[in-house]
Parts: structure tokens; sequence; C-alpha cells
């Protein structure tokens, strides 16, 4: 009998609008979560498989040194795919012609992820090849075909081995930049690599094994590599390579991250401010019926039911429109994007059911077990279980379930910690404000009856209703600035990394000679270039005179061996300058003075991984040679410049006798490409390397990433519009009662109007102004901390959220109210009654 | 069980209400004795804040006293938790009020089904619709409380104090806040249906008129029992 009064009464309330906000709440949570994490993930799904096939692979062990073939048979018993790689260079003979070549010898299986792109002939369209050449074929640069005057089809010597020419290699998803005309690169299959007999005891050669599967396969896998990794063997995957395109996702990754707990925590404050109207307004039917004799157990029931109803109900609609919502939006990213997403896992499908539930559980559960202890005695005493209306319990309980869900959802503790922590402080704030202003009236000696002292006087009224609705506001509005200056100074800052006018091409291997010639050839052909760095392949062999240890890894957390001090594990270009390069920053020390003697500058990341500080001495090995140099300065490096960079630049008397080559950066444009290849044709030594579409590559996933982000904005600008709907309807009744006593006295319509006008812009504009305030302070440390990016204060948000929200509030609110204050005073008493 | 307590339905004694406040213990009822007879009408009578509503309060079981016995039909309401209450008042009490306390959410027949509904009878429809028609609103069965007027609201209230033939009916200031034509319908149609129903009657009211329709009169004055118009209370005293 109590679940049929209880659907009766769920139908009832539902159509008369009682449920509806509480319902929408929820379901805006749900379909908030659902639509982020969906786009969330399917793009972070995308971006995985993109940054994957910057190493054709999800991990990549290399070495100097055969790696051993048991390596493979094991991953593959951790379900993971692999392939085999290795490199060398050597002749390529020809029509007469020979060649120095880098060749990359490829299992069947290569790439594991990106895409091989080739073409049937030198004139032919780029097609995409699903593995590598077959036996017995080569694939050639476009360069290589020049140099050997060869074309498709035609054989080859490659060692004691010929080769028939298959295709013209034109990208290799591994190749961090692409082939450019001089860079002469071969691809074979690994089965060839013996008739070749190229490989000796002392030859060069590198050697690869890739990885690609399931990240807690790999986490596995490598758990039990580890132990039987040598030290000349290196595991990295694309998070370990500081290249510009990683650092971009994962600040990309951070911050649609952070734009999903926004959006938890205003559809929180819908959700917590409706379920508390709703009860409320229940509070006379329960004293009611529990005078008519109804039983707590009978009353409990029926509500718990309302509560599992409107659960369900707004989860399903939440999902349904959730799931339309990122399937537009994902599909206009696809579009936009030219690449289709993968499908999303069904993690975020869970996360945002879960979070339907917690939300409607636990910010519905304290008002609801208020309402079940409203006593009947309510029929005779109207203003019993009033004292129930601010919950102490019910406040903590929000907060808390903010916060987990923030952390949950987050999963990192610090973002949840500073936003939370700078909401609490907003909030202090406000109640700060609130006192303000309500006190603000009687000293501004407004004269009674004007529209402004009423707005004050209906401020100063309610002034707990108030406090908690100019939070709200706040937080809305705070979030709202956040994400857009947020996203601003995250796309600026990537712009500014990548101009249009970044360089698209690396010239290496000049030599001193060569240098005047190709110098003015370029500005006679009109051709940007950037400084020419002198540059020598040194190591760094010790530390004060201490030996250094090889790096074996990058995983993830991994921790360094206490005992042994890191290295870096490879040559690194070794450069000497008067000056400090332009885009670098000196940190800490100074720059070489004229008289400096074997210093040094290192950037600050290489500081740290050497684990050396200022005033230490390196020990370089260049070939046979050996010197000492002291660290006189830290630099800080932008490396998504594109221009030539350094981990350790040494003064000029240090390495001035040791022969160099030297290295730049060009910006080639369309019509320049044939003048620029005709340079390369002349100086054959001389290599260029291609990062045209490796910008194009960075570019692409900005602008993915700024439509998510623009996506999520909407997103968060339609929460805190319902943040503010909920607010404004909770207050309706008390509006319509006050609208009837002020017409009774007499007052104009015109009066009101305005007065609710004043009140809405007063709340918006202090909600705005301290929301700037407190965002911008919690912006400063987000974006230092978490993004690192320079870290600025924003005055203009200043007088943007004071007008924002003034307008936002004002024009929301009075829409909300308008309808209430068309209705004249006896249809305002027939809804009131 | 006496012969006397079956002929009283309503026994208080010694009955006391003090409330704690921040001054300290503030008394509102102190030590009200009086027996009502099954079928009688009485009206309770007092100057605003005399503490009238307290003892409506306390004699249908909404509060608890800090003192004295109270049996309603027999049953030591007193010595009864909350939920005991409840279901004493399901099965022997009617109420009407003053803001008529109608669910807005449900129509007129389904808020005069309620209390039959909330004790799981199953046939209320039947006895509501024709509650409805003695009260004048069998055209009226199907609209929600905001359609009607307030003296139709009341009569709703009253047509649902009756579902279920209640043995007590508790009503207060029932006509207060109607104006004088419909506040003379709800009197007429109250004391009529207590008398077709041979219920007992307890009215709260500061309308002197009202009160002398009433068999008996209990006075109260700052908590005090001051006139009892009742012989039973006289022989039992």
């Amino acid at each position: 009998m109590w679940a049929k009064l209880a659907l009766k009464l769920f139908s009832r309330e539902f159509r008369r609008g009682e449920l509806t906000v509480i319902c929408a709440a929820i379901a805006l949570a749900v379909l908030t979560v659902l639509t982020l994490s969906m786009v969330t993930d399917r793009i972070g799904q995308s971006i995985a498989q993109k940054s994957s096939a910057f190493i054709a692979a999800d991990r990549v062990l290399a070495s100097s040194h055969t790696i051993p073939a048991d390596y493979l048979t094991k991953a593959q018993e951790y379900k993971l795919q692999t392939a085999k790689l290795t490199y060398f260079d050597t002749m390529l003979f020809a029509n007469d012609e020979m060649q120095l070549s880098s060749v990359k010898a490829v299992s069947p299986e290569y790439p594991l992820k990106g895409e091989l792109k080739v073409k049937s002939s030198l004139t032919g369209t780029v097609e995409v090849a699903k593995q590598g050449p077959s036996e017995g074929h080569v694939w050639f640069s476009e360069s290589v075909f020049y140099a050997l005057k060869v074309e498709v089809g035609d054989i080859v010597e490659l060692g004691a081995a010929q080769f028939v020419i298959e295709k013209v290699l034109v990208e290799e998803p591994d190749a961090p930049f692409n082939i450019f005309s001089s860079s002469r690169r071969v691809l074979l299959n690994e089965a060839d690599i013996d008739a070749t007999q190229v490989i000796q005891p002392g030859s060069r050669v590198f050697y690869r094994q890739l990885y690609a599967g399931d990240e807690d396969d790999i986490t596995s896998f490598y758990a039990w590599l580890k132990p039987q990794m040598k030290e000349n063997q290196q595991w990295y995957g694309v998070k370990d390579r500081q290249s510009p395109i990683a650092n971009s996702l994962n600040r990309a990754e951070s911050f649609l991250l952070l734009a999903g707990l926004l959006g938890i925590i205003l559809a929180a404050v819908a959700i917590a401010v409706s379920a508390k109207r709703y009860c409320e307004r229940q509070y006379d039917p329960v004293a009611m019926m529990k005078t008519l004799g109804g039983s707590r157990t009978t009353i409990r029931k029926i509500y718990l039911l309302h509560l599992s109803m409107v659960c369900l109900l707004s989860v399903l609609v939440g999902l349904v429109i959730g799931y339309g919502l990122q399937e537009i939006a994902t599909g206009y990213l696809a579009k936009s994007m030219s690449n289709s997403l993968p499908a999303a896992s069904a993690k975020p499908w869970l996360v945002a059911i879960s979070t339907g539930v917690i939300c409607a559980v636990m910010f519905s559960i304290k008002p609801l077990l208020d309402l079940f202890d409203i006593p009947p005695l309510r029929v005779l005493r109207r203003n019993l279980g009033d004292k129930l209306l601010v919950s102490k319990v019910h406040l903590a309980m929000s907060g808390l379930t903010v916060f987990l869900l923030m952390w949950l959802f987050s999963n990192n503790i610090k973002i949840t910690a500073i936003l939370f922590i700078s909401t609490l402080i907003l909030i202090a704030l406000l109640f700060g404000l609130s006192r303000l202003i309500f006190g603000g009236g009687r000293k501004l000696g407004l004269r009674p009856g004007s529209s402004w002292s009423l707005a004050i006087a209906s401020i100063q009224k309610r002034a707990n209703a108030n406090a908690v609705q100019l939070i709200s506001f706040s937080l809305a509005i705070k979030l709202l600035l956040f994400l857009v200056v947020l996203k601003n100074d995250m796309i600026s800052d990537w712009e500014s990394q990548l101009p249009s006018d970044a360089p698209n091409a690396f010239l290496v291997n000049i030599t001193e000679s060569e240098l005047p010639e190709v110098n003015s050839y370029l500005a006679q052909k009109n051709i940007q270039v950037s400084e020419f760095y002198p540059t020598i392949r040194g190591r760094v062999n010790a530390v004060n005179g201490e030996l250094v240890a090889r790096e074996v890894s990058l995983e993830d957390n991994e921790k360094k061996d206490e005992e042994a001090r890191s290295g870096i594990g490879r040559e690194l270009n070794l450069t000497w300058l008067a000056d400090a390069p332009a885009h670098n920053e000196i940190i800490d020390g100074q720059w070489f003075t004229d008289e400096a003697i074997a210093e040094a500058s290192v950037e600050e990341s290489m500081l740290a991984r050497l684990d050396v500080k200022m005033g230490d001495t390196l020990t370089f090995l260049i070939g046979a040679q050996s010197f000492d140099a002291k660290i006189t300065s830290v630099r800080k490096v932008n490396w998504a410049t594109l221009k030539p960079n350094f981990f350790i630049i040494l003064s000029p008397d240090v390495l001035a006798d040791f022969p160099a080559t030297y290295i730049s950066s060009v910006r080639i444009e369309g019509e320049q490409k044939r003048e620029f290849s005709e340079l390369l044709r002349n100086y054959p030594t001389i290599n260029a390397i291609d990062v045209d579409s490796f910008v194009k590559q960075i570019r692409s996933t900005i602008s993915q990433v700024s439509l998510a982000i623009g996506f999520v904005l909407a997103i968060v600008v339609l929460c805190g519009a319902l943040v503010l709907i909920s607010q404004v309807q909770a207050s309706l009744g008390e509006r319509m009662q006050e609208i009837v006593i002020l017409r009774t006295l007499g007052a104009k319509g015109r009066l009101i109007k305005n007065a609710t006008l004043y009140e809405f812009l007063l709340l918006g504009a202090s909600a705005g102004f301290v929301a700037a305030l407190i965002s911008d302070l919690a912006l400063l440390v987000v974006q230092k901390e978490m993004f690192d990016l320079a870290g600025k204060l924003h005055p203009h948000i200043w007088l943007l959220g004071p007008l924002a929200g003034g307008i936002f509030v004002s024009v929301l609110g009075y829409m909300m109210i308008a309808r209430t204050m068309r209705k004249n005073t006896q249809g305002l008493l027939r809804s009131l009654a | 069980m006496s012969a006397l307590s079956q002929l009283n339905i309503i026994q208080v004694k010694g009955l006391s209400k003090t409330v704690t406040t921040l001054e300290g213990d503030l008394p509102i009822l102190s030590d009200i004795t009086f027996n009502v007879k099954s079928g009688d009408s009485v009206a309770v009578v007092g100057t605003s804040g005399s503490g009238k509503s307290t003892l409506l309060s306390l004699l249908a079981g909404l509060d608890q006293s800090s003192k004295g016995e109270i049996y309603l039909d027999g049953e030591p309401l007193h010595t009864l938790n909350e939920e005991a209450r409840a279901a004493l008042r399901a099965a022997k009490v009617g109420f009407v009020f003053q803001s008529f306390m109608l669910v807005q959410s449900l129509t007129a027949l389904e808020n005069v089904m309620l209390p039959a509904e909330l004790a799981g009878e199953k046939n209320a429809k039947q006895q509501a619709l024709e509650l409805l028609e003695k009260v004048g609103l069998s055209h009226r069965v199907e609209h929600y409380p905001s359609q009607l007027s307030g003296g139709e609201q009341q009569r709703v209230a009253i047509a649902r104090a009756f579902i279920g033939t209640p043995k007590i009916l508790f009503a207060d200031e029932p006509s207060a806040n109607l104006d004088s034509k419909n506040g003379k319908l709800i009197e007429s149609l109250l004391f009529e249906l207590n008398q077709s129903h041979g219920t007992t009657l307890v009215l709260v009211t500061h309308d002197e008129t009202l009160a002398q329709k009433c068999q008996h009169i209990l006075q109260i004055e700052a908590g005090q029992l001051v006139k009892n118009t009742s012989e039973v209370i006289a022989n039992v005293g």
C-alpha cells in the first residue's frame, strides 16, 4: 500500500516540478562526468596511440649490444606485441655509385604503433605500408635514389648481398624527424642481416626491442625484465622523451582532469541545493502524514523509494544525454582532426554511474534524514523543524563527498587539495563579504523605498540564504574564470612556443669552411636561419673526479640506485658559446665572462640527472681526450622552440681547438624547398632534418586539445547556469511573499523589478569580484605547480569577474523571477498557498 | 477497564507541560485534569498563548507531556512511543487544522483517502467519495488544493478527518482562516458530521460563539484549567 502511495506522490511531485531540479542536477552530474571522462578517455587513448606512434611502440628497450631474444619470448607470454630493430651504417653500391647510408633492419611486426608511409615510385602517391620490406627487398629514402642514381625495381648491393629496391621510404613513425632529401635511410628486412655480413665483431650497431600492449601487462613484464637488464640497456616510453608533444599531452591530460573536477563541484552544489529544497518542501506533508497515523517506517520507505527513483531516472537520463553529447563532441573532434577516436573503455560509464549514485545519496541523505525527523507537531507549530534548515552535518558531508569525489576522479591529492582549500578560503571570504554587504545599506545612507535600499534590505533579510547563494555564485564564477584564464594561458603558452614562423628543418654537419658559403646562400635565397652553433660529440665521464654510472632505465617512478651517481648513458652534443642563447634563461650563477676558463653551463634537468650542483667539476671525454670544466651557471631551456638547444654549453676556451661541425635551424617556405635541395646537393656532407610534419603534429594536437577545452568550458558554463537556476528556484517562494507584501504596501512594479535586478546584480558582482581574486591566486599555484607554466596574476579578471558575475547572475536570475513578477497578487497568493 | 473509562473517551489526570528555555523551565500547562464523554463536543477556549493548542497537541499524541496521564479510548497515551501514538491516531483520531494542511501534490479525493491509505485500508475510495459528497465537493474530487478556495480546502480537510470513522476529532481553529460565510458552513458541517458519526469533538477556538455551540467548555488561562462546564468532571473532581 505504501508503495502505491509513494508512486502516486512521486508522479505528482515530478509533474509539479518538485523533483525536476534534483533530477536535472543528478543527471547533470552524470552527463558531465560521462561526457568529460568519455571524451578524456577517448582523446587520452588517441593521444596515447599517437604518442606511442612516435616510438612505434609503448616501450622500447635499447642497447648498443645484442639484446637477448628470450626477452621477446617472455614479453609474448605477458601478452605483449613485440618487434625487433637493428641499426647500422653501411655502404650501398649501384651503377658504379656508392653511398654511406643508415640502415634499419626491421622484423615483420614493425611498427607496433604508428604508420610506415611509402611510395611505389619517386613520383607516386604516398600510401601506408602494413609492414616493412619483405626478404630480399629494400626501401630507400628519396635522397638515396638520387645519390645512387637508381629507381624502384633496380638492384643494389648492401654488404655481401644484393637486394631489389621495392619502395620509396617517406615516413617512419619512430624517426623523430622525417627524412629530407639528404638523409640517407634504408629499411631492410631483419632476416636479411646475416646475408649482408655487415655486422662483424666491433661493428657500430644499435639494437632495439619494441613492446606494445596493455599497460598492466607492460608493468608486469617490466617487473620481470628489470632484474635482467644490463648496464648498456635502456628502457623508455614515450613520456620519457623530452619532446614538446609529450609535455603538451601531459598538460592536456591534467587540464581535462581538472575540468572534470570542476564540473563535479558545480553539480554537487546544484544537487545539495535542490535536495535540501525538496526536503524542506516535504516538511509539511511528512508532518501531516505522521499526524494522520503514518508510521516513521512507512514515511521512510516512501521517501527512500523517491530517492531511488530519482537516482535511477536521472542517472539514465544523464547517461543517455552524456553519451549523445560526447558522441557529438568526439565526432566533431575526429572530423576536424581527420582522425577517428578509439571507442571508450568501461571506466567512464562506471565513473559516471557511481558519481550519480554517490551524489544522489550523499548530497540528499542528510536532508532526507532530517525530513524523517520532522515532528508531527509541526502541523500546529509551523516553524518546528526549521532549525534543521542549516545543517552542519549536511555541509560537512557534502564537503567530504566533494573532496573524495575530486580525489577519486583526479587521482591527484595535490590538485584536489589546492582546489578544495581555495574553495574553503573563498567560502570564508564570502561570509565576511556577506556581512559587509548586509551592513552596507545603512552605512550608505540610502533613502528608504529606493530600489537599491530594497535590494540591500532584501540581501540583509535573507542573510544566511544569501550567503549560501553568494558562495554558490562565486564558486560557479570562480570555476568559469579559472577555466577561461587557464585555457588562454595554456593555449598562448603553446602558441608562443610554436610561433607560425617556427623553424621547420635542422641543418647539421656543416664544416667550418662551408659555413660562410652556406650562410650567404641562405641569405641570398631569403631563407630564415637561426644562429649557427659549433657542436662536438662528447660524454660526461666524471663528476668531481668520481666516475658516473650509465643510467639503465627511465621507467616512471623508478628509484635510482643510491650507490651510484646517475649518468646520461650517451654522448651529448656539446657546444661552446661566448654569449648565452637568447631563448635560454640563466636561473643560477652567471654566464661566462670574457676571461672564463674551463667553465660549463648546464641545463637544469641535466643538473638533476647528473646529481651535480653549481661549482662541481665535470670531466668530459671527447674521443680519447678528456678535460675538466667547472659548472658556473644553470640554464632553463625551452625545448619546444625547435631551435638548437644544448644540455651543456662550455666556455669558448675549452673546445676552441677541437674540430667541430655547425648546426642551425631554418624556416623553409613552400617554394624555397627546391633552393634548399640545391644547397644540399652542392654540399653533400651537410644533413638536413625536416621537422615540418613534426610541427604539424604538435599543432594538430594543440588544436585538438583546444577544442576539448572549449567543449569542457561549455559544459561548465551550463553547470554554472543550472546551479544558479536551482538557487533562484529555492528562493522563489520567499520572493513571492515579498512581492505580495510590497505590492500590498503600494510599491510600484518598477520599484520591485529594479530591486530584484539590483539584488542579483549586487550578489553577482560581489561573488564575481571575490571569485576573481581567489581563482587568480589558485591559478598562480596551479599553473606553477601542476602545469609548469610561468605563474602570473591577471588583474583584468578582477574587473571581468564582477562584470561577468553581475551580468550573468542578474540576467539569469531576473529571467527566472520575471514570470513570478508578471503574476497578479491573487495569482501569487494562490501559488504560495 | 472501568465503566467510567468506557464512558470517558478522553481522561486527563494531572497533565503538565514544561519547556526549557534559555531563561530556565517555562510551564505551559499545569496540573490539568478533566474527562470527555464519548460523543460529546468540547470547546477548549482561552486567550492567545494560554496553552490551548499545547493541550490539543498532547491530547492527540503529537507531543509528549512532562507529567500526568492521558487515556484515549482507554489507551494510556502517555506511555506510548511515537510509533504507537501514530498507530493510535490512525485508528481512532481525526484532525482539522486552521491552515487546512492538505498535501499539495494530491487531489481532493486522494487527500481524503490519505489516512486510510497510510493505515493500509484498501477500499477507501468509496468512503472518500461519499464524504466529499457530504461536504458538497463531489464535483471537485480531481482538483488539487491550489485549485480550490479556502473554504473548499477546509471542507476537504473535514472529509479527510472523518474517513475511517474516527472516535475522536480534534479541530484547531477550523474557521479562523475563512470568511464568516465559509466559516459558518465549516462549523455546521463539523457538528453535523460529529453527530451523525457519533464522533467526540474537541475543538480549540477563541471564538466564544463557536464555543457556545459545544456541549462543554474548558477554559485555559496561563496554563491552568480555570473553567470546566462538564458535569462528569464535577462528579469525578
